[in-house]
């Protein structure tokens, strides 16, 4: 009765940008907690093995720490750990595996599977069918051959592997790495899983996308998660538990701000999101002057809450109102220089205009402020 | 505004109340003297307002020595229909109030509220200073700044754009130029003058194009491992291949082939290269024969030719012999016109011999004839010199003395004529026989006698007459004529004569025996210059050399007269001539000799070998030599003709085995065998290297190193955009601020303008006044005159700074603002013209604004048509008061 944990994409070595050094590299940190996270699912849940489905790595030439601290990882779950190369980390004549293996870094019971073929684990009577990427690209099918392998007699027969389903993944048709979408029946496998997609996501009721541990993008909200799998006996159709596992939670806005109440909703909603948020946030239409006021410090406090967030408002125009304008004292020329700031950012999409206005409100609200005192 | 009365208390010298009251709303002339408080009443009204009343810097304020004063200004004036009194304590109490109207104000609201009304600040903290003035520090002029508009227009800055506001319609702005000073330092952080990044901004552009560098580094490092890689992969499976195929080995096969192959044909080749030696052998051997049968046969046809050689031997033998007895009697002539060119030439040498020993004979000869008669000469003329000197001895006189003999002979004549002139003459004629005897001397015939002393004259038969000479000097000549006779006498024996003329005679003689002595000598000296022994000698020498010459003479034969003798030269041309024939003569014949003895040689060999020949050809072993020569030459051919067709044969052979095509096979093979293992261990090598270098660049994890620079760049970009859009967006809203000023500026400008050509065109009436875009008097042109206000005398400057201000005050009271102008001690560079137009302009401001003129030179305004406040009576009024 084996039971086993699923995941892949864990993209270890992975850089992020767009973000603040000191946000990149709590994301980048929060990629190896998520391994021993896993690690302790594993032994939690009692699982025979680790399968993952390839992109351990990001990158074939990631720092030797990197690949230490991955394998370090691991340790928490003693059992068998089968890892397959992916896309990123493909199993080539130099590799990021077999720098791991001269650097001594994969532990006994961590299982590389560098050739394509069957790795029998006896005491747990699984046979995994390994379909690794040994190039970067490959345009035939790699499960192919699953069919032709034999496993024991009463060992559960797994195909571990890393692509695109063939037909049920509308943006990646014409992608590389291609898996025939009847390959678990094909091949009389007990289970596939497979990495590549980086949400979780079931193809049929034996073949799976584990999806990454730790999201790393805000595409595919489905990630941040392991499977757990238990297949009662050879030919039985599995039971599958999907266990969060991410820490962060990655939200992407994009909002058109026309009326007050959009503003309003949207800071309701910022303010909803946890303090584990991801948050980018790109906002269009108008606001008036005192709109942005209250924005600029909603973002200010939301800044300091979430672990990340980003915002881009450069779509998003500035509409003083005459109040707005008054409350400035924006009197004399000021004032049409106010005027035609407006103007030109609403003739011409101007976002220099926009950001001019935006500094001469900040300027005299300054000044205000300072006479207020 | 109308500044209606002023009192101050307490203040400098004005230690007591003094008032200044009915003060007019136009022209206010105050005067007085220096020290009279002009400046005071100047400095209490700018107090008034400017200072803070609770401010401790105006100690300038108290009365001298005095620490309880409280410094107090009260100013009464009307605006806008309403009455405004102020009233402001400092220092010792600290006061103000205003009541305006009904209204009443206290403290710093009395104070804003005054700053409101004429457009000035307050300073922070200290005294009030020019830049806190605004619009009074325009309108009011203090003393000596009349000409500094600029400042005083920067200082009113905003507030007389606000002030100003209503005129243009409200656009102006309320401190919108601390505005643009914050805008323009914000961006000038961010941009340069011209636009150009600078600061943050520069840097993050240097630094976004440092990363994007190092990122293309790295990608292109990353991209070199993956070939690496590539290459790996495709090595190793070419390896593991050649490995397991071994192609080298095949190679080696065919090589060992194409080997034993070209033996065998180097083999052939050895055996045709032997044959075809033997072959050569053969032909050289025939050759040999065939040269040794020519030969032979050749015997008869070379004993002609010898014969031929003899003949011509024997032939030019002949024809030299006969030619000899020509050559030997060319010789005989030679010789014997030598002999006789010989004889010819010892002939003329003993002529020429002879000759010259006659010459040198008849020289001699001359020369001892010539010694003798010298000889003989000499000895006359020594003996001549001899006799001169005897004469001249024996002549011997003291010339000298022989002179002064003279002149004592001459003296005692002369004395002798004197005494006879006086003395008594004696004459007589006698007849023949009387006798007469004077002093015992018979006196006979004729005759005449001078007495000189007593005489007696003895007539026979007569007596005796005695004659005694007369006068008186008689004695006296006597005397000296007996002592000159007694000098005479003695002179003439000193001398040893007997008289003058025997002396005169003596010295004459004496004197040609001298010349005599010096001729002779000289004649003897001309033949003797030696001496005569010198002479004798010569003489002696000559003959001996005479004697010589004669000898030599005597010894030389004497050459036969008969023949006819040439010349030496002829002679010795003649011989020399003669040798050379004669040589000439001598060699051809021995040339002759021997060329006839080279003949005879010739003759001999050529007939010595044709004898041999002759000898040879008729021999019995020549004829058999030839026949054996003719058999085996024969049997030679033959065997010739056998190699031939064996060498042709094997050449075939060894032609169609292609031993090039072995040989390149052999090196190609060869080629292979090696090129295919190079190439394998190449791999092997490679693999090796490709493997370290990898492992090397694996440990430095580029892609990560790529992934970290690229969230680097992400980051530096988005900072960067950050920063270039603030810039842009900055430099935007400078661009439009200034824009917007300067039109709220040209705006103000035409009524500026506007009054100030009203006041210019009383001053210049041709001149014109540009108001710049600081709303300040700029550019002054009059005539073809063109030039900024500040390159004008002082005193125009002045006159420019107040009509100017006037302008301003102008425009402010049609903006409905206060306008009051106070004026100290102004004009005074100005000249009397101009000082009159100047009235004139302010006597017209006047009837706008209320002006106070203060000035310590009343007389010079006092055709201003305005009564004169005289600070010192209205001080008298205030005491009383």
């Amino acid at each position: 009765m084996p039971k086993f944990l699923h995941t892949a994409d864990w993209q270890m070595g992975r850089a992020f940008t767009r973000f603040e050094t000191e946000d990149g590299a709590a994301l980048v940190e929060a990629r190896f907690e998520a391994v021993e996270t896993l690690a302790k699912l594993a032994n939690e849940h009692h699982c025979d093995a680790v399968l993952v489905a390839g992109d351990v790595f990001d990158a074939q030439t990631v720092s030797d720490r990197t690949i230490r601290r991955v394998f370090n990882a691991t340790k928490a779950f003693a059992g068998p750990w089968v890892m397959l190369p992916g896309n990123h980390d493909a199993a080539l004549a130099e590799s990021v595996w077999t720098r791991a293996q001269r650097l001594g870094a994969v532990p006994e019971n961590v299982h590389l599977a560098l050739q394509p073929g069957v790795i029998n684990l006896e005491p747990e009577r699984l046979s995994i069918l390994c379909a690794p990427l040994t190039q970067r690209h490959t345009y035939g099918d790699l499960t192919e051959p699953f069919s032709g392998y034999e496993t024991p007699e009463g060992f559960t027969r797994i195909g571990l592997a890393h692509g695109s389903i063939q037909g049920l993944l509308p943006d990646e048709i014409d992608s590389t790495n291609p898996i025939a979408p009847k390959r678990a029946e094909a091949s009389r496998l007990d289970y596939l899983a497979l990495g590549d997609w980086h949400g979780t996501k079931q193809i049929d009721e034996r073949t799976w996308y584990s999806g990454t541990p730790e999201p790393e993008r805000f595409r595919n909200n489905e990630a941040g998660n392991a499977l757990i799998v238990d297949v009662s006996e050879p030919g039985a159709t599995p039971s599958v538990t999907r266990l969060p596992t991410g820490r962060y939670q990655w939200h992407q806005f994009r909002e058109t701000l026309a009326v007050q109440s959009d503003l309003e909703q949207l800071l309701e909603r910022l303010n909803d999101l946890p303090e584990s948020a991801v948050v980018d946030l790109r906002l269009e239409g108008s606001v008036t002057l005192a709109g942005e006021e209250a924005l600029l410090k909603a973002l200010s406090v939301a800044e300091a809450r979430f672990r990340s967030l980003r915002c881009e408002r450069s779509g998003l125009q500035l509409a003083p109102t005459e109040e707005d304008i008054a409350a400035l004292k924006a009197d004399g020329y000021v004032g049409e220089v106010v005027e035609s700031l407006h103007d030109r950012q609403e003739g011409a999409q101007d976002d220099t205009a926009r950001d001019a206005l935006a500094i001469l409100a900040g300027l005299l609200r300054e000044r205000e402020q300072e006479a207020g005192q | 505004m109308k500044l209606q009365r002023m009192r101050i208390e307490q203040l400098r010298q004005f230690r007591k109340s003094f008032v200044l009251d009915n003060l007019q709303s136009g022209l206010n002339l105050i005067h007085g003297p220096n020290e009279s408080g002009k400046s005071t009443l100047v400095r209490a009204i700018r107090a008034a307002f400017f200072e803070r009343y609770r401010s401790t810097a105006v100690d300038d304020l108290r009365p001298w020595g005095d620490s309880a004063a409280a410094p107090t200004i009260e100013l009464d004036f009307e605006h806008d229909n309403c009455i405004w009194r102020l009233t402001k304590s400092f220092l010792q109490r600290k006061r103000c109030d205003l009541v305006v109207g009904t209204e009443s104000y206290s403290e710093d609201d009395a104070e804003e509220k005054l700053a409101e009304l004429l457009g000035y600040q307050y300073p922070k903290r200290g005294a009030s200073k020019a830049e806190h003035w605004g619009i009074p520090g325009l309108l009011w002029v203090e003393q000596g700044t009349g000409q500094d508009i600029e400042q005083a227009i920067e200082h009113a800055g905003d507030h007389l754009k606000s002030a100003l506001n209503s005129m243009v319609g409200e656009v102006a702005s309320s401190g919108g130029d601390d505005l643009i000073e914050t805008v323009r330092s914000q961006r000038d952080t961010l941009l340069t003058g011209t636009g150009k990044p600078r600061g943050d901004y520069l840097k993050l552009e240097k630094d976004r194009t440092q990363y994007q560098l190092e990122i293309e580094e790295l990608k292109e490092r990353v991209h070199k491992y993956q070939e690496q890689v590539d290459r790996l992969g495709k090595l190793a499976r070419d390896y593991e291949q050649a490995e397991a195929e071994r192609p080298w080995e095949d190679a080696q096969r065919h090589l060992e082939e194409a080997r034993a192959r070209y033996q065998k044909v180097e083999r052939l080749e050895q055996e045709q290269n032997q044959e075809k030696a033997t072959f050569a052998q053969q032909q050289q051997n025939h050759r040999l024969l065939q040269q040794n049968k020519e030969h032979l046969e050749g015997l008869s046809r070379q004993l002609e030719s010898r014969k031929a050689v003899l003949d011509r031997a024997e032939h030019d033998l002949d024809l030299a012999q006969a030619q000899t007895p020509a050559v030997t009697g060319r010789l005989t002539e030679a010789r014997t016109a030598y002999e006789h060119a010989e004889k010819q030439r010892k002939l003329a040498g003993l002529l020429q011999t002879r000759q010259r020993l006659e010459q040198d004979l008849r020289r001699l000869e001359q020369q001892q004839q010539v010694i003798s008669q010298n000889l003989t000469k000499a000895r006359e003329y020594q003996q001549q010199l001899e006799q001169a000197r005897q004469q001249a001895r024996e002549n011997r006189i003291e010339s000298e003395l022989v002179k002064k003999l003279r002149a004592t002979g001459s003296q005692l004549n002369e004395e002798t004529i004197r005494s006879q002139t006086i003395a008594t003459r004696l004459n007589w004629q006698l007849d023949a026989d009387a006798l007469l005897s004077l002093n015992n001397e018979p006196l006979v015939g004729q005759g005449e006698q001078q007495l000189l002393e007593e005489s007696t004259l003895v007539i026979p038969g007569v007596g005796t007459l005695g004659i005694t000479p007369g006068g008186e000097e008689l004695a006296s000549t006597r005397r000296k004529l007996k002592a000159l006779e007694e000098n005479l006498a003695e002179q003439l024996m000193t001398l040893g004569v007997e008289s003058l003329k025997q002396a005169e005679d003596r010295l004459s003689a004496f004197e040609s025996a001298e010349r005599a002595v010096k001729h002779a000598e000289d004649l003897f000296k001309t033949v003797a210059p030696a001496g005569i022994e010198q002479l004798v000698y010569e003489q002696s020498e000559a003959e001996s050399e005479l004697e010589k010459a004669r000898k030599q003479l005597e010894s030389t034969p004497k050459p036969d007269s008969n023949e006819t003798v040439p010349t030496l030269e002829e002679a010795e041309a003649a011989f020399n001539q003669s040798g050379a024939a004669l040589d000439k003569a001598e060699s051809d014949e021995r040339a002759h000799q021997s060329r006839l003895s080279a003949l005879k040689q010739a003759r001999d060999n050529a007939k010595t070998e044709w004898q041999r020949l002759a000898d040879e050809e008729k021999s019995p072993e020549r004829q058999q030599q030839l026949r054996q020569i003719t058999t085996d030459l024969a049997n030679l051919e033959k065997q010739q003709a056998e190699l031939e067709a064996s060498l042709e044969r094997r050449e075939r052979e060894i032609r169609e085995a292609r031993p090039e095509f072995l040989k390149q096979d052999i090196e190609r093979y060869q080629n292979a065998v090696n090129q295919l293992r190079q190439t394998q261990e190449n791999r092997g090598r490679e693999l090796r290297d490709i493997k370290v270098r990898l492992e090397a660049w694996g440990a430095e994890g580029l892609e990560e190193q790529l992934n970290e620079k690229e969230a680097e760049l992400d980051q530096c970009s988005r900072r960067y955009e950050e920063l270039h859009r603030r810039a842009q967006a900055l430099d935007l809203l400078l661009n439009l601020l200034t824009e917007k000023r300067q039109a709220l500026t040209r705006r103000l400008q035409a009524p500026l303008q506007k009054h100030l050509n009203h006041y210019l065109s009383v001053l210049f009436p041709e001149a014109s006044l540009e108001v710049d875009e600081q709303l300040r008097p700029g550019t002054f042109s009059r005539g073809s005159e063109l030039g900024q206000i500040t390159e004008l005398s002082f005193g125009a400057r002045e006159q420019m700074g107040l009509i100017s201000r006037l302008a301003y005050a102008d425009l402010l009271r049609e903006a409905g603002r206060p306008t009051l102008v106070i004026l100290d001690d102004t004009l005074v560079h100005s000249d009397s013209e101009r000082l009159e137009d100047m009235k004139r302009i302010l006597f017209d401001a006047a009837s706008r604004h209320q002006i106070l003129l203060l000035t310590c030179h009343p007389e010079k305004w006092q055709d201003l048509g305005v009564p004169p406040v005289d600070i010192e009576a209205s001080k008298g009024q205030g005491i009383l008061e």
